[in-house]
């Protein structure tokens, strides 16, 4: 249970929406590590970073390709994926082995407590408590974090 | 083949381009589905960009009112976003409003910042047709925003009631809160904005001084005399 800040990974094809949302990254408290805007790119600095969190849009520069990208980040670079995506009835059941995802149009408060939430959820292996609105798991981690649901509620 | 040969010589041209003409409208429809979800795929990364836009430029002004008149437009982008994101969840031709109406009240609370205020939610399930969502879900968006930032003021603590009940051919949504009341303020562009909706929406819109605090009652036919897919006359 190190404090050092979580390191996150940006995978979003949008310049724009890629700096905004490493602005709402570092207000959360987390470390923005770099950002990649196509699936090669994005397996790349995944494991030349090894960041502890992916955020990762379907949509990159080549293409749908985010779904590929995801599993290949979560199988050989060990990072947890985290999709954000206006494409969420595009992921495959078992969320290529992503953690869950934020649909988009998101608000700044929808992925705030969702970068929160997950903080918590990375650091000490079980949510605090059901995944806050706009956040949607995947059923392996909704099984993996659920531990803390019994208790809080 | 394995037909008899009395029925198959004639039968068999006409399945033949029967089956020809059925794959060539799947391949028809297919497209146009294919279509529909770029088109819908491209709206919402377009309003996520607007959004990330407005917040980008805010971080860099430092004037005060120029910030806030920036905060109020992107809450009204976001209000509209969100109507967006919870479209073509369920029946492409109605939207739930009470879904929605949970969404935007944990965005608006969030953006207040206050943990002194209470907002309490009666929400009865309420569909209302899709191309009312944008417009209702301004309304929603001002006369909840108007109770968080104008009913309270610092250290005011209180509480909010957003309520929603299904009337059969009219909804009815009710925002009500106990802070200080209207007290002579001047209409704004908000009420503005209410007003031109409501009358888009063939809502009735009555807003009233409780003591303490404001009632707004606004009551939405659930079904729109224009045809579905409008969303102007």
């Amino acid at each position: 249970m190190t404090a050092h800040p979580l390191d996150v990974l940006i995978v979003e094809d949008e310049a724009l929406l890629a700096e905004e949302l490493s602005f709402l990254v570092r207000e959360a408290g987390l470390r923005d590590v770099g950002h990649a805007m196509s699936s090669a790119e994005a397996v790349d600095l995944a494991c030349k970073l090894t960041p502890d969190l992916a955020l990762v849009d379907v949509h990159l520069k080549d293409g749908p390709t985010g779904i590929d990208a995801a599993r290949l980040i979560v199988e050989d670079c060990g990072a947890v994926v985290l999709f954000m995506t206006a494409n969420v009835k595009r992921l495959p059941d078992d969320f290529a082995g992503a953690c869950g995802v934020i649909g988009k149009p998101y608000s700044e408060h929808a992925v705030k407590t969702a970068l929160a939430y997950l903080e918590i959820c990375l650091r000490e292996g079980h949510a605090p408590g059901p995944p806050p609105l706009g956040l949607a798991l995947a059923p392996r981690f909704r099984e993996l974090w659920g531990g803390g649901l019994a208790e809080t509620g | 083949m394995t037909q008899p040969p009395d029925e198959g010589s004639a039968g068999a041209g006409a399945d033949a381009s029967d089956r020809a003409s059925d794959r060539a409208l799947e391949a028809a429809l297919a497209d146009k589905t294919a279509l529909l979800h770029e088109v819908d795929h491209r709206v919402k990364n377009n309003l996520q960009l607007i959004a990330s836009l407005i917040l980008l430029q805010s971080r860099r002004t430092a004037d005060e009112t120029a910030r806030m008149a920036l905060k109020t437009v992107l809450e009204r982008v976001t209000a509209v976003a969100t109507v967006h994101r919870r479209l073509f969840q369920g029946d492409p031709l109605r939207f739930d409003v009470a879904d929605f109406v949970r969404d935007l009240a944990g965005d608006l609370a969030a953006a207040a910042g206050r943990d002194d205020l209470t907002i309490a939610l009666e929400l009865d399930p309420v569909a209302i047709p899709a191309s009312a969502a944008a417009p209702f879900a301004l309304v929603v968006n001002e006369l909840l925003g108007n109770s968080l930032k104008h009913a309270f003021p610092a250290g005011r603590s209180g509480r909010i009631r957003v309520a929603l009940s299904n009337g059969g051919e009219r909804c009815r949504l009710t925002i009500s809160d106990d802070g200080i009341g209207r007290q002579g303020q001047p209409a704004g562009f908000g009420s503005t904005i209410v007003q031109l909706l409501c009358q888009q929406l063939h809502a009735e819109l009555e807003i009233s001084d409780a003591q303490p605090g404001v009632l707004a009652v606004v009551t939405v036919p659930m079904s729109l005399p224009a045809t579905p897919l409008r969303t102007t006359p």
